[in-house]
């Protein structure tokens, strides 16, 4: 099951990698990780990396004889489950007829692994490291015109202290086909780096949540490339609450015309916690519409980062790119920072960014105190309408519930510390 | 024993005197009307009464049937029967009228030990309300206030007060950005609560709400305290002359 692949994959992965710093392939997972970006560089100076630097971390070898899965949510679903960052078949249900999972080969291991290399995601540490060290590849492909009506759930778990995890999925969706897909991450005192790369064919399309639960010893560092196709329709939410350390990266490339992208998410943070929702979004085409919309709620010491950058071609005319982050601050020593960075090359565009930060509004809570409500029942309603607002918005109706139950059992954390 | 009594209320904001000595006294089944020009300090008494931030009295004293306002934060205060219908109600996205609604009441109905309604008991309830109001169901359903018309708002904080059934009803410019009909609406919905046991103080700068919502008494208030009082003939001299003769007169 484990790494089947051979010396062409290794000879390229290593040496790409020690051109990312002067280690060689695996030699540079054990001998702990001390490439990590550095501050100075821009897409990191918020979200800092030096404790890891200081940590001697090692990848995980796979325990294929843990069995302590964590059960699904929904009924209908379809599993995929990775444990120590291996695909584990035995813990995950068979699949629908017109989609396939596959551990790749050497040859399209490689493909893969250009097609990361070719994005700004170059640099990324997980690109670096995990393409190194995952156990394998995995494949999740969808044929031409299936359109899949119950929810993939895919869960991430495993993990150990001190460990590195690498799970990497490659989610393909051929012309006309769409999926419902929801990823957790559970992992246990451990250093997660997810790979992930989908491609969308044309007039294909996929929803997808991701909710990142790991425990509070945990660091994650996901990364995730997306390549759109013609009509093609990427929705995206991601709920960030869980870990000592989150940050959540993806690069969307729109390449074909008409398509759509919405990148939401939120972040719950709290204690000493630090979550961060970076993206960035490549117009390179015309008539695209991409759209983000972020918030978070922070109480305790913990900080929140969004780093949102769109870059529109000069080509991309008739470009429609929303982007607005809202963080709401419930302790004096939490901090949030927001970070729009817009690049339009194109003339004929809509491009709209705004950001706040602050505390809750004033006359709002008045007004619910006028009527006779408790203030703490006043800010948890408020707080409580800040997310519902965009989480009704970003995710379909039938797990709209599901998403809200998840985000309001930390909200009610941080809000019973701080109000 | 009267029930809102307001003694020699001072009050600044930002090192400015705006309130300089008001005094009044409401009594069970009465309407007052407050009337003044712009500046007055008509919308600080409403913000003092209500207990927002920012607003507490430098001297002077609040009761309501006896209890001191002063150690009463906002929301005890409408728990106890004191009612705000805001001259600029506020909008509050992603949160559903009938659950604002329903919080807020039963919040009353727990203070006065009264059992809570379930969520079926309330929408009947509020339905029921909200029809005398003209409010429809759909109205319920949204976000308060937000994308609300100039009259919605000021019907749905009627219909807000109608279902706390306080004590002590503020109105702070009910009549503003109201056309005609709205009006008559929103009037016919205040005079349908008034009954012997509660009160209503009328802020307002012109007669016209007057027509509709009659008050046993009005004051004049001018430059942070009440000039003159009278029965309803005061309003239209008002009218008549203008708030500037009053002023000089007194």
């Amino acid at each position: 099951m484990l790494h089947n692949v051979k010396d062409n994959y290794i000879t390229s992965v290593k040496e790409y990698v020690s051109q990312f710093e002067e280690k060689s392939f695996r030699k540079l997972a054990s001998n702990d990780f001390k490439s990590w970006p550095s501050p100075r560089e821009e897409t990191w100076r918020l979200s800092r990396l030096g404790v890891l630097s200081r940590k001697k971390i090692t990848p995980i070898t796979p325990n294929f004889q843990k069995k302590n899965a964590s059960l699904s949510k929904f009924n209908g679903s379809k599993i995929i489950r990775f444990v120590d960052g291996a695909f584990r078949e035995d813990l995950s249900s068979k699949l629908p007829p017109g989609s396939s999972l596959n551990i790749l080969g050497e040859e399209d291991s490689l493909r893969c692994f250009h097609k990361f290399k070719d994005s700004n995601l170059k640099d990324h540490p997980s690109t670096n490291v995990s393409f190194s060290c995952t156990p394998s590849i995995v494949k999740l492909t969808i044929e031409k015109d299936v359109k899949l009506r119950d929810f993939f759930e895919i869960i991430y778990e495993g993990g150990d202290n001190n460990l590195s995890v690498h799970p990497a999925l490659y989610i393909e969706l051929k012309d006309n086909s769409s999926i419902k897909v929801i990823e957790r991450f559970n992992h246990l005192s451990s250093l997660i780096m997810p790979l992930q790369l989908v491609e969308l064919k044309t007039n294909a399309s996929i929803n997808s949540l991701k909710i990142f639960n790991d425990d509070q010893q945990s660091y994650n560092l996901s990364a995730n490339c997306a390549f759109l196709a013609d009509k093609s329709n990427y929705n995206s939410f991601s709920l960030i609450k869980g870990g000592l350390f989150t940050r959540s990266e993806t690069h969307a490339y729109l390449k074909g015309e008409n398509c759509n992208l919405n990148l939401n998410g939120v972040y719950l943070s709290s204690k000493n916690q630090h979550h961060d929702l970076t993206t960035a979004i490549y117009h390179d085409v015309p008539n695209c519409t991409s759209k983000q919309i972020v918030r978070g709620v922070l109480g305790g010491k913990s900080t929140g980062v969004f780093q949102g950058k769109v870059r529109v071609a000069p080509d991309a005319q008739k470009t429609d790119g929303q982007q607005m982050s809202r963080a709401i601050l419930l302790s004096e020593n939490a901090i949030a920072n927001a970070k729009p960075e817009l690049e339009i090359y194109a003339d004929d565009v809509i491009c709209a960014h705004g950001a706040t930060v602050g505390e809750i509004d004033d006359e709002q809570l008045f007004y619910l105190k006028s009527r006779g409500i408790s203030e703490k029942k006043a800010k948890q309603i408020l707080i409580t309408a800040f997310l519902k607002d965009i989480i009704n918005e970003s995710v379909e109706g039938s797990i709209q519930n599901f998403v809200f139950e998840e985000a309001e059992l930390t909200l009610s954390e941080i809000i019973s510390k701080e109000i | 024993m009267s029930l809102l009594e307001i003694k020699n209320a001072k009050l600044k904001i930002d090192d400015k005197d705006i309130l300089k000595g008001l005094s009044l006294t409401v009594n069970k089944g009465e309407v007052h009307a407050i009337m003044g020009p712009n500046g007055s300090g008509k919308s600080t008494l409403s913000y003092m009464l209500a207990g927002r931030d920012g607003y507490e009295l430098e001297s002077g004293e609040v009761f309501l049937e006896g209890k001191s306002l002063s150690e009463m934060e906002a929301d005890e205060r409408a728990r106890s029967g004191l009612f705000l219908a805001f001259q600029y109600p506020v909008e509050l996205p992603g949160v559903g009228g009938m659950s604002f609604l329903r919080e807020a009441v039963n919040s009353r109905r727990k203070f006065l030990g009264e059992e809570e309604l379930d969520h079926l008991a309330f929408v009947k309830e509020a339905r029921k309300v909200a029809s005398k109001m003209f409010v429809k169901d759909e109205m319920l359903k949204r976000a308060v206030n937000v994308g609300f018309s100039g009259g919605e708002k000021k019907r749905f904080e009627i219909l807000q007060m109608a279902m706390l059934k306080p004590k002590i009803s503020i109105l702070d410019e009910t009549d503003s950005g109201l056309d005609v009909d709205a009006l008559k609406i929103v009037s016919d919905g205040v005079n349908a609560q008034r009954n012997d046991d509660n009160a209503i103080v009328v802020i307002t700068h012109y007669q016209r709400l007057l027509d509709y919502i009659v008050p046993d008494f009005v004051h004049i208030l001018s430059d942070g305290s009440i000039i003159k009082s009278g029965g309803p003939e005061l309003a239209l001299e008002v009218e008549k002359n203008g708030y500037a003769g009053l002023i000089n007169a007194a």
